[in-house]
């Protein structure tokens, strides 16, 4: 099964762990699963539209979904998933 | 309380200097146990921020995701970022919250004039409505 790396701030939702392993084709079916199994996740890569956040980047392997099919990326068992915080500020 | 170890601390101001008068940003590895996270790790990166960086910062996410390789393989875990206010204070501003994650540990370093001059550290509340200061030591 396809491999989530969990960002450190989300591993509380997840009973503390670092990485899920969950079913899946797709990367929204992967995310599907993986928010069914831990609901607390949801709010924070999903909006209340059902869109993925736009400060959550997923990759797959070193790619990111936006430049790929998006939530309908396909995924195979020895794919590794990453979602990375979208980090930015500044003083102004 | 965040405490940063002696060498990724020199790091993180010398990425401040050499980036002067641009914002510099990085990321910070370490342990997150109570009652103290420890950084041992900091990681200059390269400000990915199009436009003029003297007053903004953006982490390139394939940084992220290498320095995220590099904790796991470690044993360590991304605690937090860390930029640079260039000839301004050491605060969290609007538009730090509203980028920011929940949870990370936010060091912003003021460099005046290319030095150094003092550091602050923030953590964003869960809806990123506020962030409150995180006791900061450093070396």
């Amino acid at each position: 099964m396809p491999k989530i790396l969990i960002p450190t701030p989300l591993r509380q939702y997840v009973d503390r762990k670092d990485s899920v392993e969950v079913a899946g084709a797709t990367i929204g079916e992967v995310l599907g699963a993986l928010t069914t199994q831990y609901p607390d996740l949801r709010k924070n890569l999903y909006s209340d539209e059902g869109k993925l956040r736009s400060f959550v980047n997923v990759y797959v392997n070193d790619e990111d979904i936006r430049y790929l099919s998006k939530d309908k990326t396909e995924v195979k068992a020895a794919d590794t998933i990453s979602i990375v915080p979208s980090i930015a500020g500044g003083g102004r | 309380m965040l405490k940063i170890e002696p060498q990724p601390w020199a790091a993180m101001v010398e990425h401040g200097r050499a980036c002067f008068p641009r914002e510099c940003c990085g990321i910070m590895l370490g342990t997150a146990d109570d009652p103290a996270r420890v950084c041992t790790v900091a990681i200059p990166c390269r400000n990915a921020y199009v436009g003029d960086q003297k007053d903004r910062f953006q982490l390139d996410p394939k940084d992220q995701l290498a320095a995220d390789r590099q904790a796991r393989e470690a044993g360590l875990s991304v605690i937090g970022f860390f930029h640079s206010h260039p000839n301004e204070d050491a605060y969290f501003s609007a538009t730090d919250l509203k980028n920011s994650w929940p949870w990370y540990s936010n060091v912003v370093m003021s460099i005046r004039n290319g030095e150094f001059s003092h550091a602050k550290a923030f953590i964003a509340n869960d809806d990123q409505s506020a962030a409150e200061p995180e006791e900061l030591q450093h070396a």
